[in-house]
């Protein structure tokens, strides 16, 4: 009985009524809407942009962010895609030097946003810029093309509407919501973002969470990047360009606070799909793809104005009366 | 003193130009419950925080059992076996009682937070404070009381052998307080060292056994017993002289319609069939415990929330106020928050910016423009009438003491023209000194014809104030008598309406 409450009570739930709700009634307008091919595009976008929706996230979760975010995956994807065409590394080597580049960046914000004590807003900023000089600079704004097949084919291929690259997404989604809800390290980077005060008074060091925090985001949008690679067959700099309104829009749908302390992975996720869904219907029906960032603007704006409506209530919720 | 747990010997710390510290000795006894007073600015939170490892000191020592130590991080001191509640609220409001009780060392199971044995471990010590409550609820459904019960609890079950406590009973009602001082009696007959921070001295001679008194960051007394010594000693050691007493002119003749009149009125925070009169010339005092809904009737009386029923009239015609600013321009309302920093003030503006603030829309001249000149001629006149202390209008409000900034957000209302003026908590926070200030100030406004409302949870302040006094519990109001400032006589009044 307990569970179906809490079930009732979870942020998430409203969403997923609302993504199935607006399948649904999609499908009933365009049949088309049901077919693998179609499925499969909408859970390919799904894929790529959860990845990096939960490495804002984990950012978000300390109440800190990452602008330098599709940054980040930007140079991750080039350096993937030149280190295979121009060191003719094996692709596993490559995915390696790519994560630890990820690793690295994210480290670097991390690192300068402890050691400064200003805002990781000014900070990724300026790294933001910084990265994104760097991949631009290196390709000259070429794209490498000599991509190997078998990465090619991590990005292309699927079984009926369900895509290859699935292997990756979901393990990760995974690994992230029991790392945020379950894992010592998670809840004491929530419980930083939660009241900061707090949580160094009861002995979690901010040096280690800000790092821990800032170090995943740099990991996710390292894994995103090459994951855009391979779905787009070529290492282009114009990778993540596009990810950083997705990136707090998924989060913030799915219920996450921007001043930090709670994230909901399964809301994250339904972000997602929320922003999947809303852009594959905009084209099935044909409407002008430039509006569909005004859609995405407004879905903001309403999931922030949610989030606030319940946290009111939650504030003046009657307490729990003494015996 | 052979059996010293804890020593601070010469304790000195500077901030920014400012000595917090300066040479502080403080030697806390093995099962001795130790109070450590003074006003506020005498350097008791610099003190705490430097044995709880936020701070380091400049100079001096700490010893433990006689053994130097020195806490680079607060992790250090919890290690060292040195628990602490501070005066800030310190919970993860979104966590479990349960995870914020075991924060410092949670249970975990390979690796994964284990919220059984967590919600186990925590249970003895919910009980031990009577708080009947699931360890698993989030910390945000609780009261303000509850919270602060679960940072006592969390203090405890850190099983320290020092244990700090900074104002710990601000939110509890008496029969809680009663509750926390057998638990702190029993820990120090098990040779556990209490160090006590508390504003209310009765509390002190109740409790306590020795003392240290610091003032202006030295001590005017070290570790003394508290026998023999008296309440008036006491002050007279925090405030380098006698008490003020303080005697209230008499109030003037009631006028016949009320200044503020509430009849039958319902809000949106659920207050039900409410009624009220406030008089001009007279001070009501509204006690109540916390969540009794007494600032939350002030607010929806300013316009913040809604007034779902009954009727409020301003000298006795009907009023209809739809939001604050028309409370606040038309029908001279006003509203001193408890949270002068939150709320009432904005801390990096100048003093004279704050004072004009809510008199903006007045000052806009040519253009909109609102010059500085024109803000400190608009609040000149009330820093001098108040008697705010601030070296110049331009220094920033952040900068100046509390007992000022309550005076600068009291300002704030009379250039405003309030005729009517809620003053939530006029004294929280503020010592002994500013605070008869501030009495007198509040008297000061009530007799030149305002009508005040004091809303306090100080009972010995507010039947000191206050003309009339409403007593409020659970959303209503449930006695209203004329104070005779007989202290006796009111509390048992007071006590006799809310427990009764």
């Amino acid at each position: 009985m307990s569970r179906l409450r809490n079930l009732l009570r979870a942020d998430w739930l409203g969403l997923l009524l609302l993504v199935l709700g607006g399948s649904a009634a999609l499908a009933v307008v365009r049949p088309e809407f049901l077919t693998p091919y179609n499925i499969d595009v909408i859970l390919v976008s799904f894929c790529l942009t959860v990845v990096y929706a939960l490495g804002q996230g984990v950012i978000i979760a300390i109440g800190h962010m990452n602008l330098a975010l599709g940054a980040i995956g930007c140079l991750v994807a080039i350096a993937f895609g030149g280190a295979m065409e121009v060191w003719h590394l094996p692709i596993w080597l490559a995915a390696v030097f790519g994560l630890l580049l990820g690793t690295i960046c994210g480290f670097i914000n991390g690192w300068l946003t402890w050691r400064s004590g200003l805002t990781s807003f000014i900070i990724t900023l300026a790294t933001l810029s910084i990265f994104k000089g760097t991949a631009l600079g290196i390709t000259q704004a070429q794209p490498f093309y000599r991509i190997p097949d078998a990465v090619k084919a991590f990005g292309s291929v699927r079984w009926g509407p369900l895509p290859a690259m699935l292997l990756l997404a979901l393990p990760i989604v995974i690994a992230t919501g029991i790392f945020l809800a379950r894992m010592i390290p998670g809840r004491q980077m929530l419980a930083y973002g939660g009241n900061p005060n707090a949580a160094e008074l009861s002995g979690i060091s901010r040096a280690r969470v800000v790092l821990l925090a800032h170090t995943l985001s740099g990991v996710l949008a390292a894994v995103a990047g090459m994951m855009t690679v391979a779905r787009l067959q070529n290492a282009t700099p114009a990778i993540g360009d596009e990810w950083l309104i997705a990136s707090f829009a998924a989060p913030v749908i799915g219920g996450a606070v921007l001043t930090g302390g709670h994230l909901s992975v399964v809301g994250t996720c339904l972000g997602v799909l929320v922003v999947a869904l809303i852009n594959q219907a905009l084209v099935m029906l044909a409407v002008d793809p430039f509006y569909v960032q005004v859609l995405l603007g407004l879905l903001i704006l309403g999931a922030v104005g949610l989030n606030r409506l319940r946290e009111a209530r939650l504030g003046t919720t009657a307490p729990v009366r003494l015996s | 003193m052979s059996d010293t747990f804890l020593e601070v010997r010469g304790a000195s710390k500077a901030f920014v130009g400012v000595q917090a510290l300066d040479g502080v000795d403080l030697a806390v006894g093995s099962g001795q419950i130790h109070a450590l007073l003074g006003e506020n600015g005498a350097g008791k939170s610099t003190l705490i925080k430097i044995l709880t490892g936020v701070h380091q000191p400049d100079a001096g020592t700490v010893r433990l059992r006689g053994v130097p130590v020195a806490f680079r991080t607060p992790r250090d001191a919890i290690s060292a076996g040195i628990g602490a509640v501070h005066q800030e609220r310190n919970l993860i409001t979104r966590f479990s009682i349960a995870e914020n009780i075991t924060l410092e060392s949670p249970p975990s199971w390979l690796g994964l937070f284990d919220a059984d044995a967590a919600a186990r471990a925590t249970r003895r010590w919910l009980n031990l404070l009577a708080l009947e409550i699931d360890p698993a609820t989030p910390v945000a459904r609780l009261s303000v009381a509850q919270m602060q019960l679960v940072e006592i609890a969390k203090a405890l079950s850190l099983e320290s052998r020092i244990l700090v406590l900074d104002e710990p009973t601000s939110s509890l009602t008496p029969h809680e307080t009663a509750r926390l001082f057998a638990v702190l009696r029993r820990l120090a007959g098990d040779g556990v060292g209490i160090l006590f921070v508390s504003h209310k001295l009765e509390e002190v001679f109740d409790l306590c056994s020795h003392v240290t008194v610091l003032r202006d960051g030295r001590n005017a007394c070290g570790s003394r017993p508290l026998a023999g010594m008296t309440r008036a000693d006491v002050v007279r050691l925090m405030i380098g002289r006698e008490e003020a007493s303080f005697t209230a002119p008499p109030a003037p003749a009631r006028a016949a319609a009320p200044a503020l009149e509430l009849r039958s009125v319902s809000t949106t925070f659920g207050h039900c069939d409410l009624s009220l009169r406030a008089y001009a010339g007279e001070v009501l005092g509204l006690y109540g415990l916390v969540g009794a809904g007494r600032s939350e009737l002030a607010r929806a009386v300013i316009g913040v929330a809604g007034i779902t029923a009954g009727e409020v009239l301003i000298d006795g015609r009907p009023a209809a106020i739809r939001n604050v600013t028309q409370a606040v321009r038309r029908f001279g309302l006003g509203y001193v928050s408890e949270d002068r920093k939150g709320e009432g003030l904005i801390l990096q503006h100048s003093v004279a910016a704050n004072i004009a603030a809510t008199v903006w829309h007045r000052l806009r001249r040519v253009l909109g423009f609102v010059s500085d000149a024109m803000q400190a001629a608009t609040a000149a006149p009330f820093v001098r009438a108040l008697d705010i202390r601030t070296p110049s209008l331009a220094q920033r409000a952040g900068n100046l003491s509390g007992g000022n900034q309550q005076k600068v957000s009291v300002a704030k209302w009379l250039v405003a023209g309030s005729r009517i003026l809620f003053i939530d908590e006029p004294t929280v926070g503020i010592d002994i000194r500013s605070k008869a200030d501030l009495h007198d100030l509040v008297l000061r406004l009530a007799r030149q014809g305002t009508a005040v409302i004091v809303i306090s949870s100080d009972m010995p302040e507010l039947v000191a104030l206050s003309d009339r006094i409403a007593v409020m519990k659970g959303f209503r109001i449930v006695d209203t008598f004329d104070n005779t400032r007989d202290y006796g006589q009111a509390s048992q009044r007071i006590m006799h309406a809310i427990h009764g």
